[in-house]
């Protein structure tokens, strides 16, 4: 990893046009990505997190509007504004620059064709042409994701199994050297033995091929394991992102916290667990404030007034919350046990 | 297998084993999916034709009978004499036992032997058939691949743009082209265009082509033909293109909303790619199923159509059979369109099985 910036979000918000009226599902959202980092989106369902990575490859349905914001993508000192490229060049875009495993990526394979073909298909999409170097590279990637290369190759979708399925889409994903690859549930639907191997298999391939990664997740164990850095995003914004370990261990936000705490771990006893209390909000009519604040236990008056900016507290660390001293004295709790244990 | 003989007698292990072998070698004929579907067409074909034999022959009140108490009216002679004839039309040894005649009957199949026509005395119903056929196969296909490929195009073209106002219109046009019966069409067609606008004189395009010219490859004979087919043709398409569309359509609907679609569009492929090899490809396997079982349907929805535009081809010709009590002509029509259906469906399976990979597959495990 270098401190060079592939990625930059400016104040990106989207909205959803529907029946009842807009729903706000990104407001104002920024981050940027250095090259070779995995950077963790996590957050209960509905918080944006995919919407937020359709909008960086404009794959949003017909409903949503990009209303605000700047994409900004640089490739060899180049820099661009996504939400600028007219069809051709978002066509050109998308896989050769940015890649996107899709959340169930169980049916990401046209039944009809070859898997040969559909990496073919994806070669020729981006000007390349020579079957004997698709071939090559193919077969190499098929190998770096543990498959029988020559058997993949030849094969049908359906003569794959998921976690075969999926490692093929990975190998799919970086095909024509991506710098982005923005993984959405990457291993949701599989068993925890193909998770696991999924996961090796992407580190491995993040090591040797040097592309970055957005990894969207409601798995926090995933996420700790995969990402450099960490966003938490409550009800389309990022109230709290920073390093893996200032996000896991030293939480500024209470929503990070609330997440930390709703998890089992196999250290702690059962009586740890606590949910986090509430619903998330209507995106439509949003709480006014910090749209945490109804469900907040540190919630003041000032929260329902006033939305908190996100501000940096430590190194890299920054957190949307009035309260931080608040989490800082609550969060002393989070690891009590394991703490006492060693 | 071999381990359920173990626990009877040698002797008849032997024959057990035998019996396996020959199960063995049947699991392995009937495990090749192409084989196994012409095997089951074959039966089917087989059950029709003995069905079609115990109906015509030994039903009180047959045919054969009718056949021969009008004889023996129309011309008063004997029913020896009558019961002769009728035998000799239906190719029919009415002193053999029913067995015998059961083989004899198979037998004249195999040879495409169908009998005499009973209008046209001394006519083979096979030549008849042979002499029809081809105009039917000509308006009826053009028809029915005219309002398929429409069909399909519209139907993709609804789908792409759904819930647009084109979709709308288009989907209300359908709905109600595919609610009106193709013979409505026709009265339609003649009545309007042909009775009250005069755009085309009726009795100029009856028949398949002008008596005045003689068969060959020339343009004017060529124009000629389809001018007299297009009428046919017109009101096939009419009574089918709705259906074709509004399958299409949600055949198209469903494959858009898959991933693999999604995720095609991820990949940056071409809409052309898109659209030709993983929307269409997809949508149309079931249509082509559809598709292939219409064309056995080809024969028996010409008769309204080909009579009413008066277009001398197998539907007219049954028609007049059977407004003729011509009982042999009809059994032979009978038993081509019941192949001609089997075949349709046959041809159905196997090209949904060359289309579509996993049922090629999930045949061969």
């Amino acid at each position: 990893m270098n401190d060079e910036i592939v990625l930059k979000v400016e104040d990106l918000s989207v909205i959803y046009n529907s029946s009842r009226g807009p729903v706000r599902a990104t407001s104002n959202v920024s981050f940027e990505l250095r090259k070779g980092e995995a950077l963790a989106l996590i957050g209960e369902s509905g918080s944006g997190k995919t919407t937020l990575s359709l909008a960086l490859i404009r794959m949003l349905a017909k409903s949503a509007e990009i209303n605000a914001g700047k994409v900004l993508y640089t490739r060899d000192g180049k820099t661009r504004n996504i939400l600028d490229m007219n069809d051709g060049e978002m066509r050109a875009f998308r896989w050769n620059d940015c890649a996107m495993v899709f959340q169930g990526a169980q049916n990401a394979f046209n039944p009809v064709l070859r898997i040969r073909d559909q990496f073919l298909d994806t070669a020729r999409a981006h000007g390349r042409n020579d079957k004997e170097w698709l071939r090559q590279r193919t077969l190499e990637l098929f190998k770096l994701v543990r498959l029988d290369p020559q058997r993949v190759f030849d094969s049908y979708p359906h003569e794959l199994s998921g976690g075969m399925r999926q490692r093929t889409l990975l190998a799919l994903g970086v095909l024509l050297d991506p710098q982005i690859v923005i993984l959405d549930e990457p291993t949701t639907a599989l068993d925890i033995l193909t998770q696991r191997a999924i996961i090796d298999v992407l580190n491995e391939m993040q090591t040797r091929l040097n592309f970055s990664i957005i990894f969207i997740s409601h798995d926090l164990a995933l996420a700790a394991e995969m990402a450099d850095r960490v966003a938490t995003m409550y009800a389309g914004e990022i109230v709290e992102i920073g390093g893996v370990n200032q996000i896991f261990y030293e939480p500024l936000h209470p929503y990070t916290l609330g997440l930390l705490r709703s998890v089992p771990k196999l250290s702690h006893g059962q009586d740890e667990l606590v949910s986090i209390t509430g619903n998330p909000p209507n995106l439509i009519d949003p709480p006014s404030g910090c749209k945490f604040h109804p469900r907040c236990q540190f919630a003041s008056e000032k929260c329902s007034r006033e939305a908190p900016p996100l501000t940096e507290y430590d190194a890299g660390h920054q957190s949307a919350c009035w309260h931080v001293d608040k989490v800082i004295e609550a969060r002393k709790d989070l690891y009590k046990k394991k703490v006492t244990e060693s | 297998m071999a381990t359920r003989s173990s626990p009877v007698s040698s002797a008849s292990s032997i024959e057990i084993s035998l019996l396996d072998r020959i199960l063995d070698r049947w699991q392995k004929i009937n495990s090749n999916y192409v084989v196994r579907t012409i095997i089951q067409a074959l039966i089917t074909v087989w059950a029709v034709i003995t069905f079609t034999f115990f109906l015509i022959r030994l039903m009180p009140g047959n045919p054969i009978q009718v056949y021969v108490a009008q004889l023996m009216n129309a011309e008063s002679i004997t029913y020896e004499e009558a019961y002769g004839r009728a035998a000799a039309q239906f190719r029919f040894d009415f002193n053999a036992s029913p067995v015998e005649q059961y083989f004899d009957y198979l037998g004249n199949l195999l040879r495409l032997d169908l009998g005499d026509s009973i209008i046209s005395v001394g006519t083979p119903v096979i030549s008849q058939i042979m002499r029809f056929l081809p105009w039917t196969l000509f308006s009826a296909g053009l028809g029915l691949l005219v309002s398929f490929v429409t069909g399909f195009v519209l139907g993709m073209l609804m789908a792409y743009y759904r819930n647009s106002p084109l979709d709308h219109i288009l989907s209300f046009i359908s709905s109600l082209m595919s609610a009106v019966p193709n013979y409505i069409w026709g009265l339609m067609i003649m009545v309007v265009f042909g009775v009250q606008l005069q755009w085309f004189s009726v009795g100029d395009l009856r028949g398949t082509y002008d008596p005045r010219l003689t068969p060959a490859f020339t343009p004017e004979f060529i124009f000629d033909i389809f001018k007299h087919a297009l009428l046919p043709v017109i009101t096939y398409v009419l009574g089918t293109v709705g259906s074709w569309m509004l399958s299409t359509k949600s055949s198209t609907v469903s494959v858009l909303g898959e991933d693999y679609v999604n995720v095609a569009e991820a990949r940056g492929l071409s809409e052309r790619r898109i659209l030709t090899a993983y929307v269409g490809r997809n949508a149309a396997l079931p249509l082509f199923t559809l598709l292939a079982i219409s064309i056995g349907f080809v024969i028996g929805g010409s008769v309204l159509i080909e009579s009413l535009f008066v277009y001398n081809g197998l539907g007219n010709f049954l028609f007049q059979s059977i407004t003729g009590r011509d009982y042999t002509s009809m059994q032979g029509v009978f038993l081509f369109i019941t192949f001609s259906v089997v075949l349709s469906n046959l041809l159905a399976d196997l090209l949904y099985a060359r289309l579509d990979p996993r049922i090629r597959v999930s045949g061969e495990k």
